[in-house]
């Protein structure tokens, strides 16, 4: 949470669009932008490889219930699993582009995260995670969504999923593979990468 | 203008409310935040004395032809009388309260000018215009302007008018007198600050 006066945006309204700075002159640190989001609790900030701070509007309500809810079950299986950490769009990864992104909800299985330094651990841990989730919220077009996803395909996640309500469909990222899209799937397994996991979707359609 | 890349607002759609940022944690240098206001040409940008960053949405067609209408009016009586120099919106000032403020049309007198350093002249000049005109855009609202102007005159304007298109008034700020408030003017006298210049109004209503 914001320990300083955080950004208000003044007309009280959530600002629907996202916004991208070009911040290549600030020659911005890693701790300087985990500040950055601390003072800024309620706006959510990611930086592309090509240095560009994106800030997006806080989630709207139902966003933010899909958000809690793709978190909850991956939350459950891990725990019930044991073997790795579930993370939730709080969470910046410092990916080996140089970017930082924050997946609504992401896994890393314990051998990784342990091998992390407390520094990592505590900032933007350079590491990528071996699962990803994003939902597509209304303020986010739907190629925005697709070039994150291949981002993460690219920096070494082993599993993506799409989540786009708006269009009622998953699409699936496996590296080296087509992309599988999914019209209206009632459910979607994490198999191999999360054993015995499927995402219950029902919800979302 | 932009020489790198400039900030997209990827959905295509105008930022219809302005952004604060606190970017205290940034501990950004003058000449950093020259040139990310250069990097992000599109986007209209201002620091405030407790170094958040404004950022507002560009123009609408209105708002631009408005702004030009009341600044090609300032330029053309300082041009006629001599004794200064006119600035459109695109000129920062770095105020004595430290705020980066880019009034929407202002003016100062030629000695002013003239003892400015070189850095100062071609950057965000540490000085403050002796007159300087809001026009109140539709994702301003009056307290905002009212906050601007009142920062203005702190920090050494002589006269500031505010222009409201949308209630049809216009608020004229002068040191230490009551703020005087105008429905639907014709012309607001501008002297005794800029002397025989009256601000035509008739279009904007």
């Amino acid at each position: 949470m914001s320990t300083t006066k955080p950004a208000a945006i003044e007309t009280g309204v959530t600002l629907p669009y996202r916004l991208a700075l070009n911040i290549r002159a600030l020659e911005m640190t890693e701790a300087q932008l985990a500040r950055l989001s601390s003072d800024n609790g309620d706006l959510r900030l990611e930086l592309t490889a090509g240095k560009e701070l994106i800030i997006m509007p806080p989630v709207a309500s139902e966003g933010g219930l899909g958000e809690h809810e793709l978190s909850l079950q991956v939350g459950i299986w891990a725990k019930q699993d044991g073997t790795g950490r579930v993370f939730s769009p709080s969470a910046g990864f410092n990916l080996p582009n140089g970017a930082i992104r924050s997946p609504d909800v992401s896994w890393i299985p314990l051998s990784r995260w342990e091998a992390l330094s407390d520094d990592d651990r505590r900032g933007f841990a350079k590491i990528c995670p071996d699962f990803v989730i994003e939902l597509r919220s209304e303020s986010d077009s739907l190629r925005e969504v697709q070039r994150k996803m291949d981002e993460y395909m690219e920096t070494g996640v082993l599993l993506g999923l799409l989540v786009d309500p708006q269009n009622r469909r998953v699409h699936i990222y496996r590296p080296g593979q087509a992309i599988e899209i999914l019209e209206e799937p009632a459910s979607v397994s994490g198999e191999p990468v999360l054993p015995g996991f499927a995402l219950d979707l029902a919800a979302f359609w | 203008m932009t020489t790198t890349k400039p900030a997209a607002i990827e959905t295509g759609v105008i930022l219809p409310y302005r952004l604060v940022l606190n970017i205290r944690a940034l501990e950004m240098t003058e000449d950093q935040l020259f040139q990310f206001c250069s990097d992000n040409g599109d986007l209209q940008i201002e620091l405030t004395a407790n170094k958040e960053l404004v950022i507002m949405p560009p123009n609408g067609l209105e708002g631009s032809w408005q702004e030009l209408y009341l600044a090609s009016q300032v330029l053309v009586w300082a041009k006629h009388d001599g004794t200064g120099r006119a600035f459109g919106p695109s000129a920062g000032y770095t105020l004595p309260n430290g705020a980066v403020r880019a009034p929407d049309a202002s003016w100062m007198p030629l000695s002013r000018w003239e003892s400015l350093s070189r850095d100062d002249q071609t950057k965000f000049g540490h000085t403050f215009p002796d007159f300087a005109i809001e026009l109140r855009s539709p994702s301003d609202s009056v307290r905002e302007v009212q906050d601007k102007m009142r920062e203005y005159m702190k920090n050494g304007v002589l006269l500031g008018f505010l222009v409201d298109p949308q209630n049809r008034r216009v608020h004229i700020y002068r040191p230490s007198q009551a703020i005087e408030i105008l429905e639907e003017p014709d012309e607001v006298s501008a002297d005794p600050v800029l002397p025989g210049f009256a601000l035509d109004l008739t279009a904007i209503w």
